[in-house]
C-alpha cells in the first residue's frame, strides 16, 4: 500500500483538531466496581467533532506511581470494564470510541456498516474519528498523575499501534490481532465478519474500489509503524495462515524498536497466561494466570 | 484463605429447582403465544450475493415487544429449498450474527437479536455491563425474563417461513449463546431437533461467580460486595433463570464444548450440565482452552454435529 503523500498533514490536521479542543474530562467515581485495592470510575472526553466519549479508568489504591495499560476498544458495540487482574496491576483505561454503547450519544453505529461508514473518502471514514477518540484516551492516560511514564502499554488491534504511533510515550504494545493490516489482501481470503463489510461494499460499489483503497492508506499500520519505537508484542497465527509470520512479515521490518513474536497455541488459556506474562515483564508487574488454581472462598 | 480447585468434572451444583419453575415458564410462554407473531422481513441486497439473500426481520415477543434479527437463506436459484433451519443466538457482549456463512452451508438461518441488542433496544436497554444483574432480586422482572422469550420466539419465526422444513430446526451458539441454545430447547422442546451450546453462561451462576472475577460474571460479584444482604433473593431468582434447571426439559441431541481453562464461564458448571441434560450429549472438554472453548478445532465438531442432524445442502458456488 502507497503512502499518501499528504500523509503527515492529514494526521497532523487531526492532531491539530484534538489540540485545538477542550478534553473536558469528567471522572465519577463507581462504587459498584471500586475494591479495597482499586478505585473505578467513569470517565467522559470530549474528542475531534466536539463527540463526548467515555471511557472506564481504574486506578490500583495506594502509592504510586503505576504502570498503565490502555485499551484500544474492539470491534462492536460493547468493551467490558478492566478486568480484575488488571485493575491491581496498572492504571487501566478502556475507551469507547464514538459510536459505542457510553458513547452512542448522537451517534450511534451500526454493526455489521460501521467499518464502511463513509469509508469513500478519508476525511469522511469514520476511523478518522474513532483514531482521534483512542488518541484522546491516550493522552488522558499518559498525563495521569498517577501513573509511571516509563511503564505505559497499549494493548489491542492495529488501531492501538497506530495511536501509539501517534502519540510518544507507550512502552509496549500488544498487538493482539491486526485489523487494517493488509486488509484489501485479507478480504479475499475471509467471508468472515466484520472484514466481509469490506467484500459486501466494494461487490454492490465496485467503482470505489480506488477510492477506498486510498481511504485505507492512511491508516495502513505499516505506514504508522516506523513511529513506534517502543516494544512491540506481535500475536501470530500458524505460519501460511492470515496473520501467520509469512503475512505478519511487512508490519514486523517496518517496527521501528523490538518486537517480541508470540506464535498463538490456539489454546485460550495458554495464550492468555503466555500473552500476559510477556506484558507484565515489560511493565515491570507479576504475571496473573487468568484461571485460579484454587477455588476463592473469599471472593467477595 | 483458599482450598485446592478440584477437578471440574467433580463438581457439585448449589443450584436448586424450584417447585414451580415449569409453571412459571409455562405461562410466559402462553403469554407470548398469545401475541400475534407479526413476522416481517426487509431485504438487506447490501449483505447479499449470488449465493445467499439476506433480510433484516421483526417480530412480536413477550410484553409486545419488536425483536430484531438477521435472516440469511441460500439464494433459491442456486439451491432449491427446503432448507433447515439454524437459529444463532448471540453472546453478552456480541453482536448478534448476521449468519451468512451458515446459510452458504445450506441453512436458512436467523441471527436473533434479543430485547436490549442493538436494533432491538428501544424500550428496554439495561446496557453492557448491566443486564446480568437486572432486576436480580426480583424473578418476575428479572433481565432474563424477555431475553429467554425472545430467542424461543425464533422458532416460531422460521416455522412461518415456507422455505423452511420444520421438521429440522437447530439451535446454535457460544457463551450466552450457548445458555440460549440450552433455553430454546427446553422451551421449544416440541420442534427443535437439536443444538450445539459452547462454553454455556448462566449455567449455575452462583457458583461461576464465586469462581472468577471475570466478566460477565464479575457484575454479580460487584452487585453482592455492595449488597451482601440480598444473595439469597438472588439466588432465589436465579433458580428460575438457570440452565441447569432447563436442561432436564432438553429432549434433542446436544452438543456441549468445554473450555478447561474458562476463567469466564467456568468448566465445573458445563460439567454440572452434562449431569441434568434430558437427551443425548455429546461432549468435547479441551485442556488449557478457555472461553474460546476449543474453538479452534471444536468448529469442526459444531458443523459435523449440526450437519449430522439437520442434513444440509451447501450452496453451489457461482
Amino acid at each position: 500500500m502507497t503512502r499518501p503523500a499528504d500523509f503527515d498533514a492529514y494526521w497532523e490536521a487531526i492532531d491539530a483538531e484534538l489540540a485545538a479542543i477542550d478534553p473536558a474530562p469528567a471522572l465519577t467515581e463507581t462504587p459498584l466496581r471500586s475494591t479495597e485495592r482499586s478505585t473505578s470510575y467513569d470517565l467522559k472526553l470530549t474528542s475531534i467533532g466536539p463527540y463526548r466519549i467515555f471511557a472506564f479508568l481504574s486506578v490500583p489504591n495506594g502509592e504510586g506511581p503505576f504502570p498503565a495499560l490502555l485499551h484500544s476498544p474492539r470491534y462492536g458495540s460493547v468493551n467490558n470494564p478492566p478486568h480484575w487482574d488488571d485493575r491491581q496491576r496498572y492504571v487501566v483505561l478502556t475507551v469507547m470510541h464514538r459510536g459505542q454503547r457510553l458513547a452512542d450519544t448522537p451517534f450511534a453505529a451500526d454493526y455489521p456498516g460501521l467499518l464502511t461508514l463513509g469509508i469513500e473518502s478519508p476525511d469522511t471514514w469514520i476511523y478518522r474519528g474513532i483514531l482521534a477518540d483512542i488518541m484522546r484516551g491516550a493522552e488522558f492516560l499518559l498525563s495521569h498523575p498517577s501513573v509511571d511514564p516509563a511503564r505505559v502499554a497499549i494493548a489491542g488491534d492495529d488501531l492501538g499501534l497506530i495511536a501509539a504511533a501517534r502519540r510518544p510515550g507507550f512502552a509496549t504494545v500488544n498487538l493482539t490481532a491486526p485489523f487494517l493490516y493488509r486488509i484489501l489482501e485479507a478480504r479475499l481470503r475471509t467471508d468472515a465478519y466484520p472484514i466481509e463489510e469490506l467484500n459486501d461494499y466494494l461487490a454492490m460499489y465496485p467503482d470505489a474500489a480506488d477510492a477506498v483503497a486510498n481511504t485505507l492508506s492512511y491508516f495502513d499500520p505499516v505506514a504508522h509503524a516506523p513511529s513506534f519505537q517502543g516494544t512491540a508484542i506481535l500475536s501470530e497465527q500458524d505460519p501460511g495462515a492470515l496473520n501467520g509470520p509469512e503475512w505478519l512479515e511487512p508490519l514486523r521490518s517496518a517496527l521501528g524498536g523490538p518486537v517480541i513474536p508470540y506464535r498463538l497455541s490456539h489454546e485460550g488459556g495458554t495464550d492468555h497466561d503466555a500473552l500476559d506474562a510477556v506484558l507484565a515483564k515489560q511493565l515491570r508487574v507479576s504475571p496473573l494466570p487468568r484461571l485460579w488454581p484454587a477455588a476463592m472462598k473469599t471472593i467477595r | 484463605m483458599t482450598t485446592v480447585r478440584p477437578p471440574a468434572n467433580q463438581h457439585r451444583t448449589s443450584v436448586r429447582k424450584p417447585d414451580d419453575f415449569e409453571r412459571f415458564w409455562a405461562d410466559l410462554m402462553a403469554e407470548a403465544n398469545a401475541l400475534p407473531l407479526d413476522p416481517a422481513m426487509t431485504p438487506v441486497p447490501l449483505r447479499s450475493n449470488d449465493q445467499v439473500e439476506t433480510f433484516e426481520i421483526h417480530y412480536t415477543s413477550l410484553d409486545g415487544l419488536r425483536i430484531a434479527g438477521w435472516y440469511c437463506r441460500p439464494r433459491e436459484s442456486a439451491l432449491a429449498p427446503p432448507y433447515p433451519a439454524l437459529i444463532v443466538v448471540p453472546g453478552y457482549i456480541s453482536e448478534p450474527t448476521l449468519p451468512k456463512q451458515w446459510a452458504k452451508a445450506g441453512y436458512a438461518a436467523v441471527g436473533v437479536a434479543p430485547r436490549g441488542k442493538l436494533r432491538s433496544n428501544s424500550r428496554f436497554d439495561p446496557g453492557y455491563p448491566g443486564l446480568l444483574i437486572e432486576n436480580i432480586i426480583d424473578k418476575n422482572t428479572y433481565g432474563y425474563r424477555g431475553f429467554y422469550i425472545d430467542a424461543a420466539r425464533a422458532v416460531d419465526f422460521v416455522r412461518s417461513r415456507p422455505e423452511i422444513d420444520h421438521s429440522r430446526i437447530g439451535v446454535q451458539g457460544g457463551s450466552q449463546g450457548g445458555a440460549l441454545t440450552l433455553t430454546t430447547a427446553a422451551l421449544r422442546r416440541d420442534v427443535i431437533t437439536c443444538g450445539a451450546a459452547g462454553a454455556p453462561y448462566l449455567t449455575g451462576y452462583m457458583d461461576a461467580a464465586a469462581l472468577t472475577r471475570s466478566y460477565p460474571y464479575e457484575e454479580m460479584n460487584e452487585y453482592l460486595r455492595r449488597y451482601p444482604e440480598r444473595e439469597e433473593q438472588m439466588r432465589a431468582t436465579l433458580d428460575y433463570y438457570d440452565c441447569l434447571n432447563f436442561a432436564p426439559m432438553i429432549s434433542c441431541p446436544m452438543l456441549i464444548s468445554i473450555g478447561l481453562g474458562d476463567d469466564v464461564c467456568p468448566p465445573e458448571t458445563a460439567f454440572d450440565l452434562l449431569e441434568v441434560l434430558g437427551g443425548p450429549v455429546d461432549y468435547n472438554a479441551w485442556p488449557r482452552c478457555a472461553h474460546d472453548a476449543g474453538a479452534f478445532w471444536e468448529g469442526a465438531s459444531i458443523s459435523g454435529f449440526l450437519a449430522r442432524h439437520l442434513h444440509p445442502i451447501p450452496v453451489p458456488s457461482t
